[in-house]
């Protein structure tokens, strides 16, 4: 008897984790592309919570400071001559800019995609130089064992 | 001094083959002087990597730019505290840091164990140097960390900047520590595993540990919500993060294993799910540190792609299978010899805490893993934020926060309805009366008022606890309140230490729910002169100048802080150019009371028009969750205590050691 009950406890909490975890991710999770992925099927994503790696363009930042309004264009990671021409994708922030933000940075964006138009953006994460490890200069790519 | 620390590398290495070697065979054949000279070498390797880290930390001092790690991770300009701090703060220092924990634990557990549990320590030796052995295997094969260049650099790249912060001083290390000393009850489960002693001396030697390592694990979790809250800039402390998630996981599986091993003590139950947990903690700290250097899964602040991951993985997995393989193996041997009575009672409900601790654990990893298994199923990526935690993890946690209540006070086997009645009338009062007192004041976010409830009625539990054993002391002993209540806590340091991290987790919960909910949060630009009200607070920004050091160049924002028309304070936040990395980083400014924190972020000054930029945030009851945290640690120092049993043992084992001794000298 109290084994069986007990197995019904078990259920139940087993039940009620999976239940939370089914909905979380149901509600709460977002598609993760690269800007290169995005664009082509971009209409697919149309109001959508997606989260978006990319690079900020070159000469295309804009910064409001008064109403603290970022704006600038994302695009692909490689050419980089040519990142004026390529498609790209409008990002509009309101907030303070992340320390590491700059022009041709990565950047990872989180938000909606409204209207077909551009990206709302709730979060800009900036990437690359956050890590321990620094990037090693080419000189230095040469190393021996003591 | 570099080329002693990679010799004496080297012969750790060769050490520790050594070690496993002759402790597994001397097991085997029941051969006295193969052990004893596999814990000799168990020391030996402690000794070399001891070496290592010595010559690793003086070419990190004497700024010996030859060689990679200390061109990369410091800078002559560096502080020396931070250089120290950047043998823990690149890859290769943090890996040979961790072997040098690991190998100090291993000989403190061989220095403890000198004339105990004879069967079980060679296999406990053997499978502390298969862990070394491990990590001195990357060490010299994958990640030299003495690996010089071709050519000697002026300068050195320097110590990330968000590293240098006394917060990241102390928080890598007190997590290592808690990473590491997990391995030590591990080891003693596989020891017990393997040579069948399955009783309770395992559990009796290693329920020590596994509260140092919960200690640790505690530390450092908290210590690095507060380096967060201090530097990332960002109002919060906690963000769900990968590199988080792997700190959190073992822990809550840590947790979770400290209330279950009272059912094994207590009732004889529970043997395979305590085992179970053991593995797990263990696993889980192996697969976060590789989750944190792999590069698999996207962070802020994790290592980058170092080819490391195949070889966590592999050791992983390995690891696991042979711990499975052994728990399968004798799994006949662990069953329960009794079963639950009711579900009234402390044992299903230390059964229900464990079992939302584990679904917590499984909740977060599951989160943090789901970005690399969605892209496995269905070929796109979907990542799951700090949403998906705070929805999963809230109401477990709030499950938990009403156990914390139930568990320690609620009857054995089964709880009489006036047992029931007795124990929890006045508690469940002073829940109900704190929950209608936040709703007659007016607020209306009932998750809040839950947590605030529910932390009366917690806090209702354990003062009764406290009160009736000071009362039952002063009437039966004669003794005076505070003596009293020493004497209690002393005398049961474990019961009475529980409780204490218990007072400490429900400040935390109230620290979360006041901060997460009642949060305040503005982004202005102010002209100097301009003023902005943020909650009680009014706040007025004066002006910036700035100001520079050979090692950082800062713009100092100058706010004056009024209060009813007061001016109570002048908060400086700052925007740091470290120069040798010429990373911009922010400096908060934080006016902390017991009410609530006042938090400034500069975050932009544009000259041309003279806008200065804050994020300006007020968090309620903040502080609370610190103070909270200081309670847990402590709370965790006193469970370590000795018992008055083992005090008296320890004292016994002395005096006939000195008779022996004096024996010996007459």
């Amino acid at each position: 008897m109290a084994k069986q009950r007990f197995f019904f406890g078990v259920l139940v909490v087993v039940g009620a984790i999976g239940y939370l975890i089914y909905t979380g991710i149901r509600e709460t999770s977002n598609y993760y592309l690269t800007i290169e992925e995005f664009l082509p099927q971009k209409d697919a994503f149309a109001n959508e919570g997606i989260r978006l790696a990319g690079r900020v363009q070159t000469g295309s930042v804009q910064w409001d400071p008064k109403d603290v309004q970022l704006s600038f264009m994302l695009g692909p990671f490689e050419a980089k001559e040519q990142l004026d021409t390529l498609p790209g994708l409008r990002v509009n922030y309101q907030g303070i800019l992340p320390d590491m933000f700059a022009e041709g940075r990565d950047v990872i964006v989180e938000g909606k995609y409204e209207n077909g138009q551009s990206l709302i953006a709730k979060t800009i994460m900036t990437r690359c130089p956050s890590k321990y490890e620094p990037e090693k200069p080419e000189t230095q790519a040469k190393a021996t064992n003591p | 001094m570099t080329h002693l620390g990679a010799l004496a590398l080297h012969l750790a290495f060769i050490l520790a083959i050594y070690a496993v070697v002759t402790s597994l065979w001397g097991a085997s054949r029941s051969r006295r002087n193969w052990i004893a000279s596999g814990v000799q070498a168990a020391y030996a390797v402690f000794l070399c990597v001891t070496v290592a880290v010595i010559a690793l930390l003086h070419a990190l001092i004497t700024k010996d730019f030859n060689v990679e790690y200390v061109s990369s991770y410091s800078s002559s300009t560096l502080p020396l505290q931070y250089t120290i701090a950047a043998l823990w703060g690149g890859q290769k220092g943090s890996l040979l840091f961790w072997t040098f924990l690991l190998t100090l634990f291993s000989t403190l557990v061989h220095l403890q164990n000198r004339d105990k549990n004879r069967e079980l320590m060679p296999y406990v030796t053997a499978t502390l140097m298969v862990i070394a052995l491990f990590f001195l295997g990357l060490l010299f094969f994958i990640t030299p960390p003495f690996e010089r260049l071709s050519f000697t650099p002026q300068e050195g790249s320097d110590l990330n900047p968000l590293l240098q912060n006394y917060w990241m001083t102390i928080h890598p290390p007190a997590l290592y520590l808690g990473y590491v000393s997990a391995s030590v009850p591990f080891a003693f489960a596989m020891a017990a595993l393997a040579t069948g002693k399955l009783g309770d001396v395992w559990i009796r030697t290693t329920r020590r540990w596994a509260l140092i390592s919960w200690f640790f694990l505690s530390a450092g979790n908290i210590l690095g919500g507060r380096w967060a809250y201090e530097v990332l800039g960002w109002g919060g402390y906690w963000a769900w993060d990968p590199v988080e998630n792997a700190a959190i996981i073992p822990w809550f599986t840590a947790t979770a294993y400290l209330h279950s091993v009272m059912i094994q003590e207590k009732k004889n139950m529970l043997k395979i799910w305590n085992m179970a947990l053991v593995i797990l903690t263990f696993s889980l700290t192996i697969f976060g540190t590789f989750l944190t250097r792999s590069g698999v899964i996207s962070s802020v602040h994790s290592f980058t792609q170092s080819g490391l991951g195949p070889y966590f993985m592999t050791f992983l997995i390995l690891e696991l299978c042979v711990a499975l393989g052994l728990l399968f193996y004798r799994l006949p041997e662990l069953k329960s010899e009794n079963e639950l009575d009711s579900l009234f009672s402390r044992e299903a409900a230390f059964l229900l805490n464990n079992w939302v601790f584990v679904g917590l654990a499984f909740a977060t990893f599951w989160g943090t893993v789901f970005p690399v298994l969605s892209e496995w199923v269905r070929g796109v990526k979907i990542t799951v934020g700090s949403p998906f935690f705070n929805k999963v993890n809230g109401p477990l946690g709030i499950v938990l926060l009403l156990l914390t209540g139930i568990g320690p006070i609620i009857a054995w086997r089964r709880a009489s309805v006036k047992s029931l009645r007795r124990n929890f009338t006045a508690p469940v009062l002073i829940g109900a009366l704190t929950g209608t007192l936040f709703f007659a004041l007016g607020y209306r976010n009932y998750y809040a008022i839950v947590i605030f409830s529910l932390s009366g009625f917690v806090l209702g539990t354990i003062v009764m606890e406290f009160f009736r054993g000071t009362r039952a002391r002063q009437a039966m002993l004669q003794e005076s309140p505070p003596q009293a209540l020493r004497r209690l806590v002393s005398k049961n340091p474990r019961r009475y230490g529980g409780y204490v991290v218990h007072l400490g987790i429900v400040l935390i919960f109230i620290g979360i729910a006041g901060s997460s909910f009642f949060k305040i949060e503005k982004q202005i630009s102010l002209q100097p002169g301009e003023s902005v009200e943020a909650g009680r607070y009014s706040l007025t920004y004066t002006g910036i100048h700035n100001r520079e050091d050979e090692h950082i160049s800062s713009q100092v924002a100058q706010v004056n802080v009024f209060l009813d028309d007061q001016l109570i304070d002048t908060m400086r936040p700052e925007k740091r150019l470290y120069k040798r990395q010429q990373q911009p980083t922010t400096e908060v400014a934080l006016r902390p009371t017991l009410r609530d924190d006042l938090y400034l972020v500069l975050g932009a000054y544009d000259e041309a028009s003279g806008f200065a930029t804050f994020q300006i945030f007020v968090n309620p009851l903040q502080s609370w969750l610190w103070i909270g945290g200081i309670l847990l640690v402590c709370g965790a120092c006193i469970t370590m205590m000795p018992t008055p049993a083992e005090r008296h043992a320890f004292a016994l084992a002395r005096s006939q050691e000195d008779a022996a001794h004096e024996t010996v000298t007459n």
